[in-house]
């Protein structure tokens, strides 16, 4: 190893980093799921969140059940005009910063439902961070969509919170 | 969100197909189609023999060979799983002591397949109901089902209404069924099964069959502001896309129970529902 390369003293006990970075990596490896099933989704959720694939190693295996506690809503299911103001206020009532993945066709674009009862899609009512194509989705391609999000998290930067207010101010 | 489209026209994914035959299980049709059906054939049979008749005759003066004789077609016999079952005449005790006690009241009552089926005059189907429960005879416990269907070809009745008994004492089962026109108020099943009101709710919400001295007949599964009534065959179930949706706060209706629980009126929604 050349001189160059090796650690100085002080590089050893010091870690330089920047606070967003750490901020995103706390918020994405400790993403806390709302407990929240709609339809057949569900299930594969649950599977999901079981011993045999252990959504816990990403951080996202303790569902709460309160949505103040929590910082992701899974949608699996289908969403009707008569759950669409519940599913509006319980994101509501998730503090911010928060998160929303679509999970299954239904969630998506209503799926096989153009019906009188159905929501074509719930990013009608509340903003989608991830999609999750399937009918159900396998555990894997909900484990997949997570990563995507967590992805997402470590990308995002304190200031996007303000963006709206930085592009309205005059230059 | 403006997908909302009135126009039939302009949405052809909402035009509706109404049926056009009356799917009503009951021992009269099946004898009346039966009768009429032989009838058909016996007059088929009479012209088919006349026509031989003469073309006999015929034959018989150019001295050429003679048609064959007419043949009686057996009648058709389906043997299948699918065929539905035929209605015979009621048998079982049961339905002979409702006959007996309602009179009048009783329409018809036949069995198939083993299950007993009594209609009752519209007015009296309260009666019928406690008669059921209350007879040492029948002692019919408990309501397992309370659904309705809607039949627009028909042109003597719009609904009919279907309850499920269930003796657990006894362990059997009997439907009873009442044929109502459009704008009827069956009454409530609610003083004899307590197990009606929400399956009379539903009842409602789905068809919009008002039920006299309901306790609480409000919409079950329907938001309370929603327009008309579902399963009516007029009703366009697929292609409405995505509709408005209602944010309003007390769109269950849950804060107005409240409040009415809070006066005194233990949280029983006794107002008459919005007029169609």
């Amino acid at each position: 190893m050349s001189q160059k390369n090796c650690p100085t003293a002080l590089e050893q006990i010091l870690i330089t980093t920047r606070v967003e970075k750490v901020m995103n990596w706390s918020r994405a490896t400790s993403v806390w799921p709302m407990t929240f099933g709609l339809a057949c989704c569900a299930i594969e959720m649950m599977a999901a969140g079981a011993s045999r694939y252990d959504f816990d190693r990403f951080g996202a295996g303790i569902f709460r059940a309160t949505p103040r506690q929590s910082d992701l809503m899974i949608v699996a299911g289908t969403v009707t005009y008569k759950m669409a103001p519940i599913i509006k206020q319980l994101y509501e009532q998730m503090p911010d910063p928060k998160w929303v993945i679509a999970m299954g066709s239904c969630a998506i674009s209503g799926g096989p439902f153009d019906s009188y009862h159905t929501i074509q899609g719930v990013d009608k009512i509340v903003p989608v961070d991830v999609y999750i194509t399937g009918c159900p989705p396998r555990p894997e391609a909900l484990i997949q969509g997570f990563l995507k999000l967590q992805d997402k998290i470590m990308s995002s930067s304190l200031a996007d919170k303000y963006k709206e207010i930085f592009e309205e101010l005059p230059r | 969100m403006s997908d909302y489209v009135y126009d039939l026209k302009t949405a052809p994914n909402r035009q509706v197909t109404l049926p056009i035959t009356v799917p009503l299980p009951s021992l009269k049709t099946y004898l009346a189609e039966q009768a009429t059906a032989a009838k058909a054939d016996e007059a088929k049979f009479r012209k088919a023999t006349a026509d031989f008749a003469t073309a006999k005759a015929k034959a018989e003066v150019e001295g050429t060979e003679l048609p064959k004789p007419p043949i009686k077609a057996a009648p058709k016999r389906e043997v299948h799983d699918l065929v539905t079952p035929i209605p015979s005449e009621a048998k079982d005790p049961d339905l002979l002591r409702l006959v007996e006690r309602l009179g009048e009241g009783a329409e018809e009552a036949f069995e198939q397949s083993g299950e007993l089926v009594c209609q009752v005059a519209k007015e009296r189907i309260l009666e019928a109901l406690l008669l059921c429960r209350e007879d040492a005879s029948l002692r019919y416990e408990m309501l397992s089902d309370e659904t309705a269907t809607h039949f627009p070809a028909s042109s003597s009745f719009a609904f009919s209404v279907v309850y499920h008994l269930t003796s657990l004492s006894r362990a059997k089962r009997l439907r009873l069924r009442i044929l109502i026109p459009a704008g009827f108020e069956p009454e409530s099943a609610t003083p004899a099964y307590p197990a009606a009101n929400w399956l009379e709710r539903e009842i409602f919400d789905m068809l919009g069959i008002r039920f006299q001295n309901h306790p609480d007949l409000v919409r079950i599964l329907c938001p309370d502001d929603w327009e008309d009534y579902p399963l009516r065959k007029e009703y366009p179930v697929t292609g409405w896309g995505q509709r408005d949706i209602d944010f309003r706060e007390d769109r269950s209706g849950r804060l107005e129970r409240l409040a009415m629980e809070k006066a005194g009126n233990a949280g029983i929604n006794l107002k008459v529902p919005k007029a169609e």
